[in-house]
C-alpha cells in the first residue's frame, strides 16, 4: 500500500476510570495510528479496553467518571482531547463516525428511520437534509425499497437492515473516519459477510479511513490492513495484517489464534488460553500478561517490556518474542 | 450402526399462532442421535434450531410427529413420566447470566435439583454439590459464593454443574459458548469434550458457529426455515457440502487462515442475497430458493425432499445436491 496521509496519531493515550487514588487505569499508553482510506482493526477479548479506546477517539467518554490522565488523540493533526463542545460537535458526526454492536439500540424506537436519517442530516448538513438525499443514502447501503423504507419504524426492519441504517445515518455526513466497534457480531454470518462487503465498498468509493474493532480473527484477517492487539489496556503487538496474523510473535495474539476452531485442516485439540483478563483494580506487576503466559519467566513479573521491532512496523512488547520460532 | 437409538425425532412439528398466520418454528425434522454421539444443529437465527433443541426437552408445544427417548414416545408424557425424563435429559443455556437466581449461592442452585429430584439422602447433598463443582473445574469452596461473583465462562460452568447433577444421558446445550471470549470458549469446549468422555454423554449441540460445531461434533444437522436441508458427519460436511445452504453459510464464515490465504490470491466469494425471511410467510418450492444462487424453475414449484446423496452417510434437500456435491469434490482435489 503507498504510504498515505496521516489522519489519526493516537499518542501515549491514558484514560482513568474513578477518582483520586481509587483510579483505575483502563488504558495505559497506547499509541497507534490511522492512515487516510485505511482499514486499522483493535482486537482483544472484552474487557481490554477496544471500545473505550474507540470511544476517546472522539472524547466521547464521560467525565467523570472517565480522566484522560496522559497522552493525545491527533485528528488531522488537531488534539481532539484539547478540543471544546463547539468543535467536538463539529468533529463528531462530520470527522468521525461511529457504527455499534446492537443496531436496535441504537435506533430510536419511536421515530420512522427518516425522521433519524433526516436529524443526522439536519445538524451536519442542512441544505441537504431533503428526501432525495435520504434516498439516496439508504439506496447507497444497499437497502431494498428505500422511499418505503424512510417511512418504518426500526422494528420493523431486521438486524441486517437495521445495521445498514445505522451505517448510511454514519456515512450522512461523509466522515473520514468510521469507528465501527464491533458492527456485525449481533448478526448471522450470511447477513455478517453482506455488511462487511458493504462497509469494504463504501471505503473503497468514499475514500474513508475504518477501525474496526472485534474479537473476531477471522473478520481481521479478512478485512483490515493493519491490526493492533490489545490486552489489558495496552497494544501488545501492531503491524500489517499479513505479518501479525501470520507470524505472531506475542505469546497472547498466539493464544488469541490457536484458540480459534477452524474450518479447515485437522479439527485437532485447541488449547485457548488460561486464566482470564485481569480487572484493573488488580493488575499484575510487570507484562500484565505474565500470570496467563506460556513464557513467563522471572523479568515478566518484574518489568514491563517495552516495544521492540521485530521488522518495518511489525511491534511487539514481550521480553521473549524471539523464542517460541516461528508458527 | 444398528444400536437403538438414544434419541429418535420424526417428522417433528412445532406450529405457533392460529391457522390464519401460523409460524412454523419446526416442520416436519426427522433425525436419529446415538448414545455418545454428538449432533451440532446449525443455521441462522430464526431457522427453527433453538425451537428444535426445547421442543425435543418438551418445553415447546408439539404441534406433531414423535420424539423417541431410549424408545419410549415422551410427546405424550405428562406428570411423573415426564418428570422422570427430565432426571435424563437436561438443557444448558446459552446466557450464563440470565439462568441462574442471582439471589441464590451457587451451592444451593445446584442442590436446588437434587431436592427437586430427591437425588440421593439430604445429608449427602452438599458433598454431591462439591464433587459435582469439582468436575466443571471449580473450587468446591465456591459453593457459598453469589452469580455475580463469578465470571462469564465460570458461570457457564455452573450452568453445566447444574444440568450434570440429575446425571442426565442427553443435554441439549443452545448456544452454550457464543456469549465468551475465545480462550474462554475453548476452555468450555474442552470441558462439554471431557464430560461427554468421562460419563458417556449424548450431546444436541445448537450453535450459529460453524467452527465451534466441527471443533465438537462428530454430526451436523443444517436448518432453514423450520427444516433440515443437509446432514451428515462434520467432517465430510464441511469438506464437500452437498447444499447450495451449507456453501453459502460455510464460505460466510470469516476464517484466519482462509483469509490470509485469500490475500495472496483473491477469490469471488458464493454470498447469498437478503435476509432469512420470516418463517410465518408460506414459501412455494425450496424454502432457499428466494436466496439461492442455484435456484430454478423448478425449485420454485417443488419442495425437494431430504435424499441420500453420495455414499449413503449424507442427506440433502436440494434438487441438484449431486451436482454441488460433485462441483466440491474437484475442488477438494485441487
Amino acid at each position: 500500500m503507498p504510504e498515505r496521509d496521516l489522519l489519526l496519531d493516537v499518542r501515549g493515550l491514558k484514560i482513568e476510570f474513578g477518582t483520586g487514588a481509587q483510579g483505575l487505569r483502563v488504558v495505559d499508553d497506547l499509541s497507534f495510528n490511522v492512515r487516510d482510506g485505511e482499514t486499522v482493526a483493535l482486537v482483544g477479548e472484552s474487557g481490554c479496553g477496544k471500545s473505550v479506546t474507540a470511544l476517546a477517539l472522539a472524547k466521547l467518554i464521560p467525565q467523570p467518571p472517565g480522566r484522560f490522565a496522559g497522552g493525545e488523540v491527533l485528528f488531522g493533526g488537531q488534539n481532539v482531547l484539547s478540543m471544546g463542545e463547539k468543535e467536538l460537535r463539529r468533529l463528531r458526526g462530520a470527522d468521525i463516525s461511529y457504527v455499534f454492536q446492537e443496531p436496535g439500540q441504537s435506533l430510536n424506537p419511536v421515530f420512522r428511520i427518516g425522521w433519524q436519517l433526516r436529524e443526522a442530516l439536519q445538524i451536519h448538513r442542512p441544505d441537504q437534509a431533503t428526501t432525495e438525499e435520504m434516498v439516496r443514502l439508504l439506496k447507497q447501503v444497499g437497502l431494498p425499497d428505500p422511499e418505503q423504507k424512510l417511512r418504518a419504524y426500526p422494528h420493523e426492519l431486521s438486524g441486517g437492515m437495521q445495521q445498514r441504517v445505522m451505517i448510511a445515518m454514519a456515512l450522512a455526513c461523509r466522515p473520514r473516519l468510521l469507528v465501527a466497534d464491533e458492527p456485525t457480531t449481533a448478526l448471522d454470518v450470511t447477513i455478517q459477510l453482506q455488511i462487511l462487503e458493504l462497509l469494504k465498498d463504501l471505503q473503497r468509493q468514499l475514500g474513508m479511513a475504518v477501525i474496526l474493532i472485534t474479537h473476531n480473527l477471522g473478520l481481521v484477517a479478512d478485512c483490515a490492513h493493519r491490526v493492533n492487539v490489545m490486552y489489558a489496556g495496552r497494544i501488545v503487538e501492531a503491524g500489517p495484517t499479513e505479518e501479525v496474523l501470520g507470524h505472531p510473535r506475542h505469546p497472547y495474539t498466539r493464544g488469541l489464534l490457536e484458540a480459534v476452531p477452524k474450518l479447515e485442516g485437522s479439527a485437532g485439540h485447541l488449547k485457548g488460553i488460561d486464566g482470564h483478563v485481569p480487572n484493573p483494580a488488580r493488575m499484575p506487576s510487570g507484562c500484565k500478561f505474565h500470570p496467563r503466559c506460556p513464557l513467563c519467566a522471572e523479568i515478566c513479573r518484574e518489568r514491563e517490556p517495552a516495544d521492540e521491532t521485530v521488522r518495518e512496523d511489525h511491534i511487539v512488547r514481550c521480553h521473549f518474542w524471539q523464542k517460541g520460532g516461528d508458527s | 450402526m444398528s444400536v437403538v437409538p438414544l434419541l429418535e425425532v420424526d417428522a417433528l412439528k412445532v406450529y405457533y399462532g392460529a391457522s390464519f398466520r401460523q409460524v412454523r418454528a419446526v416442520d416436519g425434522v426427522s433425525f436419529r442421535l446415538a448414545k455418545g454421539q454428538c449432533m451440532g444443529l446449525v443455521g441462522e437465527s430464526g431457522c427453527g434450531k433453538s425451537t428444535l433443541g426445547r421442543a425435543i426437552l418438551r418445553l415447546e408445544p408439539i404441534h406433531a410427529g414423535s420424539i423417541r427417548f431410549n424408545g419410549a414416545d415422551i410427546v405424550s408424557f405428562k406428570g411423573v413420566d415426564l418428570k422422570a425424563f427430565r432426571r435424563k435429559a437436561q438443557m444448558v443455556f446459552q446466557d450464563p447470566y440470565g439462568s441462574l437466581n442471582p439471589r441464590m449461592s451457587i451451592g444451593r442452585a445446584i442442590e436446588e435439583v437434587l431436592d427437586v429430584h430427591k437425588i440421593g439422602p439430604r445429608e449427602t447433598r452438599r458433598t454431591r454439590v462439591s464433587e459435582l463443582l469439582e468436575a466443571v473445574g471449580l473450587e468446591a469452596g465456591y459453593a457459598g459464593r453469589y452469580p455475580h461473583e463469578f465470571s462469564g465462562g465460570q458461570r457457564q460452568r455452573i450452568g453445566i454443574a447444574r444440568a450434570l447433577a440429575v446425571e442426565p444421558e442427553l443435554i441439549v446445550a443452545d448456544e452454550p459458548v457464543s456469549a465468551l471470549d475465545v480462550s474462554v470458549q475453548v476452555q468450555i469446549l474442552n470441558l462439554l469434550k471431557d464430560l461427554q468422555q468421562k460419563m458417556n454423554l449424548t450431546y444436541l449441540f445448537v450453535a450459529h458457529d460453524l467452527a465451534v460445531v466441527r471443533y465438537i461434533c462428530s454430526d451436523v444437522v443444517v436448518m432453514y426455515l423450520g427444516r433440515i436441508m443437509e446432514a451428515g458427519p462434520s467432517d465430510e460436511l464441511y469438506r464437500q457440502p452437498a447444499h447450495p445452504y451449507t456453501v453459502a453459510l460455510l464460505s460466510a464464515v470469516p476464517d484466519v487462515n482462509r483469509a490470509l490465504k485469500a490475500r495472496k490470491q483473491p477469490q469471488d466469494s458464493s454470498q447469498v442475497r437478503g435476509d432469512v425471511p420470516s418463517i410465518s410467510g408460506s414459501i412455494p418450492g425450496c424454502p432457499f430458493h428466494p436466496r439461492c444462487p442455484r435456484a430454478e424453475a423448478r425449485c420454485r414449484q417443488e419442495i425437494p425432499a431430504l435424499r441420500i446423496v453420495g455414499d449413503g452417510s449424507r442427506l440433502s434437500a436440494c434438487h441438484f445436491a449431486e451436482e454441488v456435491w460433485e462441483k466440491w469434490a474437484v475442488n477438494s482435489d485441487q
